[in-house]
């Protein structure tokens, strides 16, 4: 199946499709510190008075749904392409965060096996005041199958 | 190569930021498995891995992004990390030796931020996570 790229663009980019709340632990993310090799306290360390989640963590809150309820399906195997994250405001244990969820952009690459679209999901992640707090990114590729 | 930097006046461009060997071992990607998540047997269980077709167990792609920004706050203690996205291009196999380099590829010191590069290459010197990184440092 050869998806109209165009077509799904128009359809379903920075259309919301998913709200998720999070209570953060810091237990939680102060391991994830220490597994991923932070060495700073402001991360590993709760009784620090700057603790606060490594930037990255926020790649790890996963929503309700990966696509929209409406997402035709492309026909090939999806894989994690990659993870992208921007950062706004400290992110503090016992918060309660807001994750909304839209397709943030659809594009293609053709290789020598065929074309490959890629899925970018963004998550943006509200604070319990309405702060923006950060915008965690996830891409997906499939490899379209032969429509032969 | 740039040792650790305070401020935004430490950074010079093109200055390689040191290596760092993140823990790519089984126990450590089982404990991220078991206290944070990812804990499918792709990631954690050699012999199911292979199952899946794969050489062996794989690092998480959330723990190989963490080891990026682990590296960065180890050069920078006291950088933000305003934006960092990452490439999987391969999987960073669990066990195996892997390190981690980057080098700093613009810096604004009027926006007070520097631009890196950042990869995670094997023992082969095969590059198996490319990620680029905006950091913020302290004027200085």
């Amino acid at each position: 199946m050869k998806a109209d790229i165009d077509e799904l663009r128009a359809g379903f980019l920075n259309r919301e499709f998913d709200e998720v709340r999070f209570e953060i632990d810091g237990n939680m993310f102060a391991e994830y510190a220490r597994a991923c090799g932070e060495t700073d306290p402001r991360f590993t360390d709760p009784a620090d008075a700057d603790f606060q989640a490594p930037p990255t963590y926020v790649s790890t809150l996963v929503g309700g749904r990966a696509l929209p309820s409406d997402f035709p399906n492309l026909g090939g195997v999806g894989m994690d392409a990659g993870k992208g994250v921007e950062w706004m405001a400290p992110i503090r244990a016992g918060a309660t965060l807001t994750g909304k969820s839209h397709m943030h952009d659809i594009y293609t690459k053709t290789g020598r096996s065929g074309r490959m679209v890629f899925l970018v999901r963004r998550m943006e992640l509200y604070d319990e005041d309405g702060t923006h707090v950060a915008n965690a990114d996830t891409r997906t590729v499939i490899r379209e199958r032969s429509s032969e | 190569m740039s040792e650790v930097v305070g401020t935004i006046g430490d950074v010079e461009f093109g200055a390689e930021l040191p290596t760092f060997a993140p823990d790519t071992g089984l126990e450590n990607v089982k404990r991220f498995g078991r206290e944070v998540g990812w804990g499918g047997g792709r990631f954690t269980d050699h012999e199911a891995a292979r199952k899946e077709g794969f050489p062996g167990a794989i690092v998480p792609g959330v723990m190989s992004q963490g080891y990026l920004g682990a590296m960065i706050h180890r050069w920078a203690p006291k950088s933000e990390i305003v934006a960092i996205d990452t490439v999987f291009r391969a999987p960073v196999l669990v066990d195996h030796p892997h390190r981690i380099v980057g080098v700093v590829t613009d810096v604004d010191e009027d926006a007070g931020t520097v631009e890196i590069d950042i990869s995670i290459v094997n023992e082969r010197e095969e590059t198996r996570v490319f990620g680029t990184a905006t950091v913020r440092l302290p004027a200085g």
